[in-house]
């Protein structure tokens, strides 16, 4: 690891965190610090592990060893609705909404729990701030509609809302771009930089190349649970081990 | 205004049930009481299943453990009925945290199974227990005034819609509709769900067990079979989903609708009461499968196509 990285401001830090169910090594002694308003992208092909490792942040899964600090604390044994509350948010990969409840009651509830500053205890005040991130995600047309009456895109949002609401200091990002198509992308690429614009650190997992590669400060790539490459977006994409992990081995 | 109105309306309704008694006969009193307590245990159960989405078929579990600690205290220790009652509401809630920290842990129809478990071993439990009276029960002192009763079920279902009234507003209501709605996303977003869920058990739990105590000092005994009863879940669950789940007033209009029903049915075609009782919750199933305040805001809405699109919606 470099020197410079070593003495920037690290908020968030992931130490040789190892994952096992039962048998299978789903993610194996993986380690990378983020910055304060970094995005860092998160890539590797379907089964590497990304998805246990926003888990295992978030908390929905519990750690078989390794640390996870979260501005100097550790947290690896907090259950999810504390690191919630410390400013984790994060969203699913299969999307979850509240489906039953309205959009609005949706984004209100992120805004009721949420971390502790941002947080309103009064339904009311929650419900203002609901309005105000619907109004930043682009949602403000769909309001009062069932969640689950919403199409995929709008899903997304309501996710990111949702998401937002909670007042994050992290994000973390599950694949928030399948399924999408180029122009919806863009509008997402876009929304992710609003957010780091209002300094969220921002972790992303995304198998849409071009955009994390416009997006990401840098890259973090993982197969078959092991932590393959780390750094620089241009230098990481050139790197043969994620070349052949990506594209296989050139014939000889 | 019109909020001033609709209060003014629900405190005129309370008064209204509140003189009933002074006027009707005996037995309608008698059903009066029946229907009161039971829309207290639908209330109850709309609290964990309606706002929480835990569908429990245990809380004639705490029921019965309301039942039998009043009895207790009252019949082993002369204690008066009051602080008997509270001892019976303290016992049927400590067994809600009991039970439920290792049950609410199940989802779904495993939570349901594991509850139906609890309420088929309690009684069989309780017949065993000297102090409780074995097979044979206890017999409470005898207390004439069947309006005392009536109205103190009354007073306690206005609590109880009360409490269901304040989690529709409430942060901590907020948290259980959202557990209900999806838990894993409730976790992610802040919700102590494990806490929360253990809560929303406990406060149905308390509601089921003052019912309990109540019934055992108006019917002035308890046995295991009779407190235990298993087929109360059922019929606290057909009334609230026939009232609407979740909401504020579904419940208690579920439960007393459904009760007059059978009582109708009961005197009328007594020997096939509860065929047509199977039928009309069927009717109700297919065609107001949201419950019955759901039929008002759809009916206004939509006419009376509100019925056919519930049928398509769920391919009948």
């Amino acid at each position: 690891m470099s020197e410079a990285l070593a003495t920037a401001p690290v908020i968030f830090e992931v130490r040789k965190l190892t994952k096992r169910f039962r048998g299978l090594t789903a993610l194996s002694d993986v380690t990378f610090q983020v910055s304060p308003g970094e995005i860092l992208g998160l890539i590797g092909p379907n089964g590497a592990g990304k998805t246990t490792l926003i888990s295992l942040i978030s908390g929905t899964l519990l750690p078989t060893s390794g640390e996870i600090f979260f501005e100097g604390q550790r947290i690896d044994g907090l259950p999810a609705y504390k690191r919630a509350r410390l400013g984790i948010g994060r969203t699913f990969q299969v999307m979850k909404p509240f489906p039953g409840l309205s959009v609005l009651e949706n984004v209100t509830i992120g805004a009721l729990f949420g971390a502790t500053e941002g947080q309103e205890r009064k339904r009311a005040r929650a419900r203002e701030k609901a309005r105000e991130l619907l109004e930043f995600t682009g949602l403000s047309r769909h309001t009062d509609h069932r969640a689950d009456a919403l199409g995929g895109p709008d899903r997304k949002r309501l996710e990111f809302a949702k998401a937002l609401a909670l007042h994050p200091k992290l994000l973390l990002l599950d694949e928030v771009m399948a399924g999408l198509n180029h122009v919806e992308v863009d509008e997402v690429v876009e929304l992710i930089r609003k957010i780091r614009g209002r300094g969220v650190t921002i972790l992303v997992i995304e198998h849409v190349m071009k955009a994390i590669r416009n997006l990401s400060d840098r890259l973090l790539v993982i197969h078959h649970g092991q932590q393959i490459a780390q750094g620089p977006v241009a230098q990481v994409l050139k790197d043969p081990q994620v070349v052949e992990a990506y594209l296989g081995k050139r014939r000889q | 205004m019109k909020r001033q109105l609709r209060y003014g309306g629900l405190a005129a309704a309370v008064v209204a049930l509140a003189v009933v008694p002074f006027i009707v006969s005996d037995s309608l009193v008698q059903f009066g009481i029946n229907a009161l307590l039971v829309a207290v245990l639908a209330q109850g159960w709309n609290v964990i299943g309606g706002f929480s989405g835990y569908p429990s078929f245990g809380n004639s579990v705490f029921y019965g453990l309301g039942s039998y600690g009043t009895a207790i205290a009252m019949a082993q220790f002369q204690l008066p009925f009051w602080l008997a009652l509270l001892l019976g509401a303290v016992i049927g809630t400590i067994a809600a945290f009991v039970f439920g920290v290792p049950i609410l842990r199940l989802r779904g129809p495993y939570f349901a199974i594991a509850t139906l478990g609890l309420s088929a071993v309690m009684g069989a439990v309780v017949a065993n227990v000297p102090i409780a009276g074995k097979n044979i029960g206890l017999i409470l002192p005898l207390f004439k005034g069947d309006r005392l009763f009536y109205e103190l079920s009354l007073g306690l279902l206005v609590l109880a819609t009360g409490i269901v009234f304040w989690l529709s507003r409430s942060r901590f209501g907020a948290g259980l509709v959202a557990i209900r709605e999806d838990e894993d996303a409730a976790q992610v977003m802040g919700i102590n769900t494990t806490l929360y869920k253990v809560l929303a058990f406990a406060i149905a739990a308390f509601l089921s067990a003052v019912a309990g105590g109540i019934h055992a000092y108006w019917i002035t005994y308890v046995d295991p079979a009779g407190s235990f009863e298993g087929s109360l879940n059922v019929r606290m669950v057909i009334m609230t989903l026939f009232g609407g789940p979740g909401t504020v007033f579904g419940p208690v209009i579920g439960a007393l609708v459904l009760s007059a029903v059978s009582e109708v049915l009961a005197s009328k075609v007594s020997t096939v009461a509860s065929l047509f009782y199977g039928f009309v919750i069927v009717l109700a199933v297919i065609f107001m499968p949201k419950g019955l305040l759901d039929v008002i805001q759809g009916v206004r809405t939509s006419g009376v196509r509100y019925f056919g699109a519930n049928m398509r919606r769920f391919r009948l």
